[in-house]
């Protein structure tokens, strides 16, 4: 198992290498101009494209080019010429934002994904299957941004219940940071809530035609703990896997919600600097991004050796 | 028949299906008496499994219309609450399956399933103590170290091992009534003989009433004191053991027992034939590396599938090649059709080495050789259609198209008892036996000279399978085909065969004529699964016990 675990993480550092060849490679070798020019944005001049050549390397040789671009951004050198922000600062503040939110939503959506998979399941072809499955289609089928202009009208406008956003950090007070994120954490769980109750039905209802079910009926079990013990925990393996891949995504920034919200988190970053057309810190969060889920997807397989023993055998096959 | 300690009284059990609904058990009864050996056989879909669930109402399918009595001493258990059920379930009514490895739940540990089946009807066992159980009970069952064995996972167990801790478990809470459901279909025959021998053990010391489901007369006679036959649903013959398999009323039970391939009723041996080899396989070996490592896999050992092995086919032959499940039959079947490359050896066919050989040049060659597969479902694409599927081997070759393709296509389907008419039709349509015809109509369509085929009944019920056997007979009469014929049942094989070779741990232990290999085997392992094949005929079953 421990074995499984560092192959995988080692694994996992050869991906993001990779995935570093490919962002330098993007963003500084393929356009068909003087990367220090892009980089520079809109305020470029003459003196200022000059000392980026110099402080980037981009008239050295491409692979001492990578070390130096991937030594500013994590030595913490990188700065927006647009805005003169230090960007690895302005990420490490926009962090406990963003995944504020997204933890929040996860727990969200993970639970009642899982809760309405589950009833859904139990209870194929009833009343209440197909009112979970009405519920889990529209969540699906909502635009967020729909879904967020409903929210404010009703919960914030008419009713002045919440919040129309903002952050407060948890750390000043956490009453006050649950009550601003309410809202964000419920249009961002609802999608996930829709696919994942609907994936954890499919999979548990495959899971109850196996023998092994049939045996723990056998052998005297309760219908609740043959549900639970042998369908659910057997069904959990793509659930497991979506979330890691989801999950993994929206560290990497949640640009939507962030924006309605009003949260500056790194979403919100990542967008405005999109708009600004400013590369350095477009550069460094799509690394930023990359790493959570090249991370989650590791951690996914680990979390399969833990769910299946046979994948821990499997290890050292093939 | 004393007091009958389970009872079953008109059990009707239907399905409803689009095609409305499907008499899966058709006014059943019977009684169990305390200790005795029930078997029920019948052929697939003949309503047995469906019976043997319904008893402990495991029939759940929405769809099932489900009447009559089920009587546990005085208790009625159809139609009982749930509650109820779960307490006969396990407690007074244990359950063995047909494939222990899909019946154990693989991600719990072995003693942790027996376990919970324990604390399910005795919550106050404690822990400790259920485990102290479930390691007494694996040692009873035959399970060796059951103090390791109880923390392992049901992969890392054999065959054999898994079932016996299914036996362990359904032992667990000491039941009146064992409900084994094909317990040794998917075992090995000497894994099979070992269990057999085991359940016939626990009847006796523990007076274990038993229900025995299965297809096979040779188990129902290494086991039984009372048989039902069943068919379509209904019960057609029942009686003891001994009226059963020597005074039979009911026809279908008499074309049943005629159908069975017995190992010590060998059919006439033909001349051996004196021509030159056609194929012929010298020092054949397949090695499977495994590897490991931490960073970078290195080879530190290796399966040795096939470790070599020689031997050589004459034309219009059969050859018998005999193994149990991991003896490397397989990979040496695949070596030699040339689908796998071997570590080392060779192999000629019509005197010319094919190892080695070119995809390209090895074409011509792979219309001479042909195989039949053991799964006719697997094997046969279900968004093609039959004409489609038999054509296949012909188009490629570029031996036939267009109305020549076609009407070549339906004589085939002639030849192997199928019509012409069948060839737009999908294999969804066709039953298993209808299946494996198609399957030889393929193999056969490009005129092969030889004919390798891996299982060919293995899946089929026993009045089909002889039907199979002897269209593969006559159409080596008809046409002078070359058989290697692979199995893991010697019955079969010997009634097949010219030849017997049998395969064990990758290496050749015994070939020669079929009467010698089986009537005086010299090898330790042929000897052993000779051994271990039941025999259809229960005084002879009792004079071996006896012995």
């Amino acid at each position: 198992m421990a074995r499984f675990a560092v192959r995988r993480l080692l694994g996992m550092a050869a991906v993001l290498f990779a995935v570093s060849v490919l962002v330098f490679v993007i963003f500084n070798v393929v356009p068909n101009a003087d990367p220090a020019r892009q980089l520079a944005g809109r305020s470029a001049n003459p003196q200022l494209v000059a000392s980026i050549t110099d402080e980037w390397g981009f008239d050295e040789p491409l692979p001492r080019q990578y070390l130096t671009m991937m030594g500013n951004i994590f030595s913490g050198k990188v700065v927006s010429y647009e805005t003169r922000e230090n960007v690895d600062e302005r990420i490490v503040e926009g962090i406990p934002e963003t995944f504020s939110l997204c933890i929040g939503a996860a727990v969200i959506w993970l639970f009642f994904g899982i809760l309405f998979g589950y009833l859904s399941a139990v209870r194929a072809g009833g009343w209440l299957d197909r009112a979970l499955t009405v519920v889990a289609v529209t969540g699906i089928s909502i635009p967020v941004f729909w879904l967020a202009a409903i929210l404010l009208n009703y919960l914030t406008y008419k009713l002045e219940l919440l919040p129309s956003g903002g952050y407060v950090p948890l750390s000043e007070n956490p009453l006050e940071w649950a009550r601003h994120l309410i809202l964000p954490w419920v249009t961002l769980a609802v999608v996930y809530v829709g696919f994942y109750s609907r994936v954890l039905r499919s999979s548990m209802l495959d899971a109850m035609d196996e023998d092994y079910v049939r045996t723990a009926r056998a052998k005297g079990l309760s219908e609740r703990r043959v549900m639970t013990r042998h369908v659910l925990r057997n069904s959990l393996v793509p659930i497991v896997t979506l979330f890691g891949l989801d999950f993994g995504a929206l560290l990497g920034g949640v640009i939507v919600v962030e924006g309605i919200f009003n949260i500056n988190g790194i979403g919100q970053y990542a967008y405005e600097s999109l708009l600004n057309l400013d590369l350095p810190p477009i550069m460094a969060i799509t690394l930023f991004g990359a790493f959570f889920i090249v991370l989650f997807n590791s951690l996914v397989d680990i979390a399969y050796a833990y769910l299946d023993p046979r994948v821990r055998l499997g290890e050292s096959a093939s | 028949m004393g007091e009958a300690l389970l009872s079953v009284r008109d059990l009707c059990v239907s399905f409803l299906t689009e095609d409305g609904p499907v008499q899966a058990v058709d006014g059943v009864s019977f009684g169990l008496a305390p200790g005795e050996v029930l078997a029920i056989v019948g052929e697939s879909g003949s309503g047995k499994s469906v019976t043997a669930q319904t008893i402990v109402s495991l029939t759940r399918s929405p769809n099932a219309r489900i009447s009559g009595s089920v009587r546990l001493g005085e208790a009625e258990l159809l139609g009982a609450a749930e509650d109820e059920l779960r307490r006969v379930r396990g407690e007074r009514i244990a359950m063995v399956f047909q494939d222990p490895m899909t019946s154990f739940n693989p991600v719990y540990r072995i003693g942790a399933q027996i376990v919970e089946a324990i604390q399910a009807h005795r919550p106050e066992v404690e822990k400790r103590a259920a485990r102290e159980q479930t390691i007494e009970l694996l040692g009873a069952v035959g399970l060796p170290q059951p103090q390791r064995q109880v923390d392992r996972y049901p992969h890392e167990l054999s065959g054999g091992m898994r079932q016996r801790a299914m036996i362990a478990m359904a032992l667990a809470l000491e039941p009146q009534v064992l409900i084994a459901d094909e317990p040794t279909t998917a075992l090995d025959v000497t894994i099979q003989a070992q269990i057999l021998a085991l359940l016939r053990r626990l009847n006796r010391e523990r007076g274990l009433a038993t229900i025995m489901i299965t297809h096979d007369f040779g188990v129902v006679a290494e086991l039984a004191d009372r048989v039902l036959v069943m068919h379509e649903g209904k019960i057609v013959e029942r009686g003891d053991i001994d009226q059963v398999f020597y005074a039979p009323t009911d026809p279908y039970t008499r074309k049943l027992l005629g159908a069975v391939v017995r190992l010590d009723q060998a059919p006439p041996l033909r001349p051996p034939a004196a021509a030159a080899p056609l194929l012929e396989v010298t020092d054949l070996v397949k090695h499977f590396p495994v590897k490991r490592g931490l960073l970078i896999d290195r080879e530190v050992d290796r399966v040795r599938a096939v470790d070599g092995v020689s031997f050589s086919v004459a034309p219009g032959e059969t050859l018998g090649l005999v193994g149990e499940s991991g003896s490397g039959k397989s990979t040496l079947s695949r070596a030699m059709l040339g689908l796998l490359q071997p570590s080392s050896g060779s192999v000629r066919f019509e005197g010319r080495e094919i190892t080695g050989l070119s995809r390209r040049r090895m074409q011509p060659l792979r219309a001479q050789m042909q195989l039949i597969f053991q799964d006719p479902y697997a094997s046969l694409n279900p968004r093609k259609r039959i004409g489609q599927i038999v054509a296949e081997p012909l188009r490629i070759q570029g031996r036939a198209s267009g109305a020549g393709l076609r009407s070549q296509v339906g004589e085939l389907l002639e030849r192997v008892g199928l019509s012409p008419a069948h060839y737009n039709r999908y294999p969804h349509e066709f039953s298993g036996g209808q299946r494996q015809r198609i399957g030889i109509a393929r193999a056969l369509a490009l005129r092969p000279k030889l004919v390798v085929a891996d299982e060919p009944v293995s899946a089929l019920d026993v009045s089909i399978r002889a039907q199979i056997l002897d269209l593969l007979a006559e159409l080596q009469e008809e046409l002078g085909l070359t058989y290697i014929f692979i199995a893991h049942d010697i019955g079969v094989v010997r009634h097949v065969s010219d030849r017997i070779a049998v395969m064990h741990d990758g290496k050749l232990v015994e070939q020669g004529p079929a009467d010698q290999v089986c009537e005086r085997p010299s090898d330790p392992y042929t000897q052993a699964l000779l051994a271990a094949v039941p025999i259809p005929d229960p005084r002879e079953c009792r004079a071996r016990h006896d012995t």
